[in-house]
C-alpha cells in the first residue's frame, strides 16, 4: 500500500439525462487525473444521471455491474486509475427499486459500491420519494489504501462515518448534490467529520444550475486534523488535485485520541433514545 | 421542563441577506437558463417600478444589456410620464436595448369585442391589460428568440397580489423568492436610484391603483408577518412578536393559503397513473 496518495476532486456539472455525455465528462476528465499523476478521481453524487430528473430515475437507472459500470472499468483497466462516482442503481432483484449508489472501481474491476444511507426528503429534496436507502455502510481495502464511502446528506450523521472508520477506513470519500442554501452545514460537517474520526475526507460536490437548484462546488480535502488542505471553486466546474499522506494519521490520532477515548456503551443508549424520540 | 426552542425574532434584520451572494446567484441562474434554452436574450415588461427595474440591471449583468429587451407597455387610461421616465433610467444605466409599444388600441378593441365587459368593474378590466401585457412580451419573445423574465416579487406572490395568466407569465422569475423589501435593497445594491428603488408599488391596472393601500398594510411589516409564516410560526406567535393585532395576521395568512391556486398549474381529477400538476414529476427542461 502506498504512504502517500493523489487525488482528482473532479467537481463537474451534469447534463440531466444525458448519461452519454456525463460520461464522455468522467473519460476526459480521468485522463486528465491520470496525465496529473493522480490514483483515485472522484465524481459527485449522481453525477452519470443529474441530481433533478424527478420520474426519470427510473429510466436512467441501471444495475451495478452493468453498461455504464462496465465502460468505467474499462476506462480504469486502461488508464490505471481509481474511479469513484455517483449514479442511480437498479437493483438486479426487481424492476424499479432504485438506489443512489457511490460506485467504486479500479484497474481490476468493481470493488464495490456504496448505497445512501441517509435520503433527504424534506424541503426541496425528495429522495425517499425514489431511491430505497441502503443498510450497509462501506469501507474497502485497496492498493491505495482502506477507503470508506458516504454520500451527501449522511455527513449530518456522525455515526455512518464512525462506522467507516472503525472499520478501518482512512480516507473517506464523500460525494455530494450540496446546493447553495446548504453551503455553510456541509463546510462545517466535513471539517466536523474529519477531526472527530481522525480521518481524511475528500468532499466532492457537482457544480451548476438544476432546475433552479444551484449547486456550490466547493469540493475539499480535510486532513485529519480537520485543516482543509484543497479546496475547489465555489459554483463552477473545477479540478483540483491533491495529496494523501497516510503518515498524517498516527501524528492525529495521538494528538486528538477520540479513536482511543471511545466510549462503546453509549452507543447502546444511543439505541435506546432514539427509538424513544 | 420547556423544550421548545426560542421563537425566531421577527425585526426587520432577519430580512438582511448577503446582496452580492444574491446578485451572483441569480446573475448565474439567468445566465445558465438563457444559455440552455438556446434563447438569444431576455424580454422583460418595465413598468418604472422597483421590481421590473431590478430583474432588468440583473439580467443585464447576467447576459449583457444589448440582449435584454425591455417594452414600456403604457395604454391611455393609465399613462403616466413619470413611469416612463423611470423606466429610461434604468434603460440608460443598464444599457438596455428597449421599445414602447402602446397598447390603447388593442385595449379599445377588447372592450368593444367582449360582449359581457364592464367599464365599471375595474378589476376584471385590469386584469384584461395585465394579461395583454404578458401577449406583447410573449409575441416578442417568440419572434425574437428570447425569453421572457418575470418581476413577481415574493410578497406578492404570496399573497396572490397579481393576475393570474397576466403579470406572473413567464418563463422564469429571477426574483419570487425576495420579498419586496428585500428587492428594495438589492435594488439600491445593484446601482438602482433611492427614488426608484422605494417607489410605491403599483399593478397599474387602473389609475391611483397602489398596492400597499390595496393589501392594506405596509411591506415592512407584510414582509415579516409573511417571514414569519414561511418559518411554520403561528399568527399568535407573529402577532406578539410584531406588537399588532392577531387579526391582521390572520388576514394575510387567509391570503396566503387562499392563493395557492394561482401559483399552480391548474388542477386535474386524478384519473391516470401518472397526473400532470399532481404525481407527473418530470424534470424541468429549457427549450
Amino acid at each position: 500500500m502506498k504512504d502517500k496518495i493523489k487525488l482528482a476532486l473532479a467537481q463537474i456539472s451534469s447534463k440531466r439525462e444525458d448519461k452519454e455525455a456525463n460520461l464522455q465528462k468522467i473519460e476526459k476528465l480521468t485522463y486528465k487525473a491520470k496525465e496529473q499523476e493522480a490514483d483515485l478521481a472522484i465524481f459527485p453524487e449522481l453525477c452519470l444521471s443529474g441530481y433533478v430528473v424527478r420520474d426519470q430515475f427510473y429510466e436512467l437507472a441501471e444495475t451495478i455491474p452493468g453498461p455504464t459500470v462496465e465502460k468505467v472499468e474499462a476506462l480504469a483497466k486502461e488508464t490505471g486509475m481509481h474511479i469513484i462516482f455517483g449514479m442511480p442503481e437498479l437493483s438486479e432483484k426487481t424492476q424499479a427499486t432504485v438506489f443512489n449508489t457511490a460506485v467504486f472501481i479500479g484497474p481490476r474491476g468493481l470493488i464495490g459500491k456504496y448505497r445512501k444511507m441517509y435520503l433527504p426528503t424534506h424541503s426541496i429534496f425528495e429522495e425517499k420519494r425514489y431511491f430505497r436507502p441502503g443498510y450497509q455502510t462501506a469501507t474497502f481495502q485497496t492498493d491505495l489504501g482502506n477507503i470508506g464511502l458516504c454520500i451527501c446528506y449522511d455527513l449530518f450523521f456522525p455515526e455512518v462515518l464512525r462506522l467507516v472508520r472503525l472499520k478501518g477506513a482512512q480516507l473517506i470519500v464523500c460525494i455530494s448534490a450540496s446546493p447553495a442554501v446548504r453551503r455553510s452545514y456541509f463546510e462545517t460537517l466535513a471539517c466536523a467529520r474529519a477531526l472527530e474520526n481522525t480521518a481524511y475526507l475528500a468532499y466532492v460536490n457537482l457544480a451548476g444550475v438544476q432546475d433552479g437548484l444551484q449547486f456550490w462546488g466547493g469540493s475539499r480535502l480535510v486532513s485529519p486534523n480537520g485543516d482543509v488542505l484543497a479546496k475547489a471553486k465555489y459554483d463552477e466546474e473545477d479540478f483540483v488535485e491533491c495529496e494523501v499522506d497516510y503518515s498524517e494519521l498516527r501524528t492525529a490520532e495521538t494528538f486528538i485520541p477520540t479513536l482511543r477515548d471511545l466510549r462503546p456503551e453509549l452507543f447502546d443508549k444511543l439505541k435506546e433514545y432514539s427509538e424513544r424520540l | 421542563m420547556e423544550l421548545r426552542e426560542a421563537e425566531v425574532k421577527l425585526t426587520p434584520s432577519v430580512l438582511d441577506i448577503d446582496f452580492s451572494e444574491t446578485q451572483k446567484r441569480i446573475c448565474r441562474f439567468i445566465k445558465e437558463y438563457v444559455e440552455n434554452a438556446g434563447a438569444e436574450g431576455i424580454v422583460l415588461g418595465l413598468s418604472g417600478g422597483v421590481d421590473s427595474g431590478t430583474i432588468a440591471a440583473l439580467s443585464s449583468l447576467a447576459v449583457a444589456g444589448k440582449n435584454v429587451l425591455g417594452l414600456m407597455l403604457p395604454e391611455e387610461e393609465n399613462f403616466n410620464q413619470k413611469d416612463i421616465d423611470d423606466a429610461k433610467v434604468v434603460i440608460e444605466k443598464f444599457k438596455l436595448e428597449s421599445s414602447i409599444c402602446d397598447m390603447s388600441a388593442v385595449m379599445e378593441c377588447f372592450y368593444k369585442a367582449i360582449p359581457l365587459f364592464d367599464p365599471n368593474d375595474r378589476l376584471c378590466k385590469g386584469n384584461i391589460k395585465a394579461r395583454t401585457r404578458m401577449i406583447y412580451l410573449y409575441y416578442y419573445a417568440n419572434k425574437l428568440n428570447k425569453i421572457v423574465c418575470g418581476s413577481s416579487d415574493k410578497s406578492e406572490t404570496m399573497m396572490g397580489y397579481f393576475t393570474k395568466w397576466g403579470d406572473a407569465a413567464a418563463d422564469i422569475t429571477p426574483i419570487m423568492d425576495l420579498y419586496k423589501t428585500q428587492v428594495r435593497n438589492l435594488a439600491i445594491h445593484l446601482g438602482i436610484p433611492e427614488e426608484l428603488a422605494f417607489k410605491p408599488s403599483t399593478p397599474a391596472l387602473w389609475p391611483a391603483q397602489m398596492a400597499e393601500t390595496e393589501l392594506g398594510i405596509k411591506y415592512e411589516t407584510l414582509d415579516l408577518i409573511l417571514y414569519g409564516l414561511e418559518r411554520f410560526m403561528t399568527p399568535e406567535e407573529i402577532a406578539n412578536q410584531l406588537s399588532i393585532n392577531k387579526s391582521i395576521v390572520a388576514e394575510v395568512k387567509a391570503r396566503w393559503l387562499a392563493n395557492e391556486h394561482k401559483r399552480k398549474m391548474p388542477i386535474a381529477p386524478k384519473i391516470g397513473f401518472r397526473t400532470v400538476g399532481n404525481d407527473f414529476r418530470l424534470p424541468r427542461h429549457i427549450y
